[in-house]
């Protein structure tokens, strides 16, 4: 063979061995007979949830399942506009309370599962006693509820509780339990059914969409396809507008926001900078802050330490920090200042003025160096900072994770301000995990945390600030290790009145308001965006202030939210 | 030839094992604990927590004493099973591992070969042409000094989003699903291009300089005067020429391999390709140890196994190492 042929040969090999490899990456996830290249038009193609792989199949493990899961396939007994504050039947067409124990839901008649069987009120009532199992995630209901049983009374499931309800945290469960078909689910082990990732050829929803195609460790996209049976289409008259729904996984932030400018992405749920909002690109509000509030970011100090764990040092520390440049600085005008009660603006109406005018903070750089010399933080030494009572030298260090680049910017202005003030504090960027670990494990001084979202009550805010006893590792409430007793046991009441009773719910808001802004255990410093930017070339009607207003997340948990509604109200972009 | 393998063999085992326990060691001692980042993750309520902090305990094995996690670890190896993955639980790490293979295959191999016969084709070239020299070596240093991601970046702005020929991410179009036809072929080759080139052109410039040098090194030797002087054709000559510098270039293509692995990873997640490379930057993100573990576990095979091909491949292609083993003079 000459060396001209030999190489020919090597070049046709190698041509053959790529091709196979596409076909082999092919045939490893086909799940059709062809490729298929969607309709553009009828296709809805969103991204900004599923960060962890396409694979989780699990409507228990509402962290990690793929997006659509609970919403698209799996349907809740009720759903919750957070923007109304109203509950709206679903599965369920109505619920009740019977007696101040007993909670009846009156279960929809003629729907049906994606395999043709029919939803049973039974199936409600096994999707309810799932959580009983002591590693499922939803624990909670029967651990902390009081509810004690449930039973099914004809089309009605009967919950009874012992003792008084915890209605709030109740509530809470009737629009975050998927439910699922027993005939399907109980051939599942207790194990899988909390920490499985379940099989894709079993999804059998009652939902708007039916799952197509793309379940896989290293799947780009995940397509549903709509659901022509809907019982909805029916009963309630909604049809969701896109024919197909492809949800695109997050590698990175920046190829996400390169895939939406060009166009290749709808509905965009990442944060983006304020230059992504172009002219043929909608927000939810159409000047800043643009996005929704979906969440407050806090400031916790670590109760542990000093000073931290004195409350006028915190509240000095509130004071000095120059909220306006991290708006306009971190997040271009993207975000809003949060209440000093930390409450998200969907729970306005609970906020007690009052209590505001006496005990709430903005920036004050005089007033926290007043706070600091009144309460004995002196500079001692002459070195431009304040030293603790004792004399000790206070040197802080506040953290957030590397790469998130907002945070980054808002923890060095944090930092700045405090200097300002004679407060030494400087900024550290460790990676994710060990923030976690060391958030865990009260190894830090100050930190930033927005783990609570949108819900249809206060007390999961309060919970996350007070909740007892401190275990070793806090994985998820009270990161600041505040212990206050009488907070925690005020929170627990909150969680006992119906929301039906106003007054009652009104007063212990307030009182819990005043006991925080008293104490500022932890800092509400902005509301973290409802991420949201919509390209209208295919699609138009989207979720804005005054015209539509539904939550325009994909996020999980936000779909039995009012993020259906958002898809019964899209239109197809008109043609040019 | 026997003995001569033998050899290599047991290094090559040797080498299995010392990288393997340091595989396995290195993310054990990495700070923070998975299982809290997982629960974390969950925002398991405290009333679950307890539970399932004793279930992955021990469905991950950390109920037992360290060096009882690492004599299990080979236990559990030598039948194939790598575990589960922490963070995508209870995907088993094989699974994971396998789904995203072929698509760093599909851009190694051919970076390797192809950035090696080019670049020493080229650099045989540029050491015969003066004006071909001139142009060669500096761009060759310039691409060799560059890195991967930075390469990545560059190619992805300027062919993906300024002149939008390319796609800027991913492996396959939005609206495809993996499946067998021309259509996702095609597509897949259209996401293939950039990041291959990133690969091959930082790799080409290291082989071009190599051959160039090499080969006025072997040009210069008293075999290629004796043989010119014999009155032998130039083309002959060099022909010998290349031959003779082949052959340290191939021994730079098997310690070469770690590295452009390596450069596979950045690349990678430059262009949010689901390979590998992605699959490892998610695992440590997460301190996912067992997913860590299991990708440099298929990453050490197979740079064990490409430097063994290699070392086969030189006793074919050098007469002297034959010659050498059989005990010739």
């Amino acid at each position: 063979m000459t060396a001209h042929k030999r190489w020919s040969a090597v070049a046709v090999g190698l041509t053959a061995f790529i091709a196979a490899t596409a076909l082999g990456v092919g045939g490893a996830g086909a799940e059709q007979q062809s490729a298929f290249a969607l309709p553009r038009a009828q296709t809805l193609y969103m991204s900004g949830n599923q960060w962890s792989p396409n694979n989780d199949l699990n409507p228990a493990k509402n962290w990690d399942y793929i997006t659509g899961l609970v919403g698209f396939a799996y349907e809740t007994p009720f759903r919750y506009d957070p923007l109304n504050d109203t509950f709206k039947p679903w599965l369920a067409t109505s619920g009740k309370w019977t007696s101040k124990t007993t909670y009846s839901m009156t279960i929809r008649k003629n729907v049906k599962w994606t395999d043709g069987q029919v939803l049973k009120p039974s199936d409600v009532k096994y999707s309810f006693d799932l959580a009983k199992i002591s590693t499922h995630p939803q624990l909670a209901l029967w651990t902390d509820t009081g509810l004690k049983s449930t039973k099914v009374s004809g089309q009605n499931v009967i919950f009874t509780f012992s003792g008084t309800p915890g209605y709030q945290q109740f509530d809470f469960y009737r629009f975050n339990v998927a439910i699922v078909p027993q005939h399907i689910f109980k051939k599942y082990s207790q194990t899988d059914i909390t920490t499985g990732n379940l099989e894709k050829g079993k999804i059998v929803g009652t939902g708007p969409y039916v799952y197509q195609s793309g379940v896989g460790a290293q799947s780009q996209t995940v397509v549903w396809r709509k659901n022509l049976n809907w019982w909805a289409r029916k009963a309630l008259g909604l049809n969701p507008a896109p024919r197909y729904i492809v949800d695109i996984h997050n590698a990175s932030n920046a190829a996400a926001l390169a895939n939406f400018k060009a166009g290749n992405i709808d509905l965009f749920n990442n944060y983006a900078p304020k230059a992504a909002i172009t002219s043929n690109v909608k927000t939810y509000f159409g000047k800043a802050p643009y996005h929704l509030g979906a969440n407050t970011t806090w400031l916790f100090p670590n109760t542990t330490r000093k000073p931290m764990n004195d409350r006028t040092f915190r509240r000095a520390l509130a004071y000095s920090i120059n909220m306006g440049q991290i708006i306009d600085k971190a997040y271009q005008g993207l975000v809003q200042k949060a209440s000093p009660t930390g409450l998200l603006p969907i729970w306005s109406k609970w906020v007690d003025q009052r209590a505001v005018e006496q005990w709430g903070f903005s920036y004050n750089a005089n007033r926290a160096k007043a706070i600091l010399a009144g309460n004995g933080y002196k500079d001692r030494n002459g070195d431009g900072f304040v030293e603790n009572k004792d004399g000790s030298t206070i040197d802080l260090k506040i953290i957030c994770p590397n790469g998130w680049s907002d945070w980054m910017t808002a923890i060095q202005i944090i930092a700045n301000s405090a200097k300002a003030v004679g407060i030494k504090v400087t900024p550290a960027f460790p990676e994710y995990a060990t923030l976690v670990d060391d958030r865990g494990h009260a190894r830090y001084d100050l930190l930033l945390g927005n783990d609570r979202q949108y819900s249809n009550t206060p007390w999961t805010y309060y919970q996350y600030i007070y909740q007892l006893p401190i275990k070793d590792n806090q994985t998820n409430t009270n990161y600041e290790r505040y212990v206050s007793q009488k907070a925690w046991d005020m929170t627990k009441v909150l969680d006992k009145i119906p929301s039906t009773n106003t007054s009652a719910y009104k007063a212990q808001m307030a009182r819990l308001q005043r006991v925080f802004m008293q104490d500022l255990p932890a800092i509400p410093l902005w509301y973290n965006g409802m991420w949201a930017m919509f390209n209208t070339k295919y699609w138009s009607n989207w979720p804005a202030d005054g015209a539509g207003e539904y939550t325009p997340a994909s996020w999980r948990n936000y779909w039995q939210m009012t993020s259906i509604d958002m898809l019964t109200h899209l239109k197809p972009a008109a043609r040019a | 030839m026997i003995r001569y393998l033998g050899r290599k063999l047991l290094i090559y085992l040797v080498t299995f094992w010392v990288a393997v326990t340091i595989d396995w060691a290195i993310p054990r001692f990495m700070p923070g604990d998975p299982i809290e980042r997982l629960l974390s993750r969950m925002q398991a309520q405290p009333a679950s927590a307890d539970a399932l902090t004793g279930y992955y305990t021990q469905a991950f094995g950390f109920d037992v004493p360290i060096w009882q996690q690492y004599l299990n670890f080979w236990a559990a190896l030598f039948q194939g099973d790598l575990g589960r993955s922490i963070s995508n639980f209870p995907t088993p790490i094989s699974e994971l591992v396998i789904s995203a293979l072929p698509y760093t295959l599909a851009l190694l191999i051919p970076a390797i070969l192809l950035s090696f016969w080019a670049g020493n084709k080229l650099g045989a070239l540029a050491a015969r042409r003066k004006r071909l020299d001139n142009t060669v070596l500096p761009v060759s240093y310039v691409l060799t000094a560059t890195p991967q991601m930075w390469l990545g970046i560059m190619l992805a702005w300027i062919f993906a989003s300024s002149l939008a020929i390319f796609p800027v991410s991913g492996a396959y179009a939005l609206d495809l699903q993996p499946a067998w036809s021309l259509e996702f072929a095609l597509s897949f080759l259209e996401h293939w291009i950039l990041p291959f080139s990133a690969l091959f052109l930082v790799a080409l410039g290291g082989w071009a300089i190599g051959m160039r040098n090499m080969i006025i090194y072997e040009l210069e030797a008293e075999y290629s005067h004796y043989l010119a002087s014999l009155g032998a054709p130039t083309r002959l000559v060099r022909k010998y020429a290349y031959r003779n510098a082949l052959l340290p270039q191939i021994t730079g293509l098997a310690l070469a391999l770690g590295a452009v692995t390596a450069g596979a990873i950045v690349v990678e997640i430059v262009f949010s390709y689901p390979g590998l490379g992605s699959l490892t930057l998610g695992a440590i993100q997460n301190r996912d140890y067992f997913l860590i573990q299991g990708i440099f576990l298929f990453l050490i095979t197979g740079v064990l196994i490409a430097n063994f091909i290699i070392d086969i491949a030189y006793v074919l292609i050098d007469p002297r190492t034959r010659v050498g083993m059989q005990g010739g003079a």
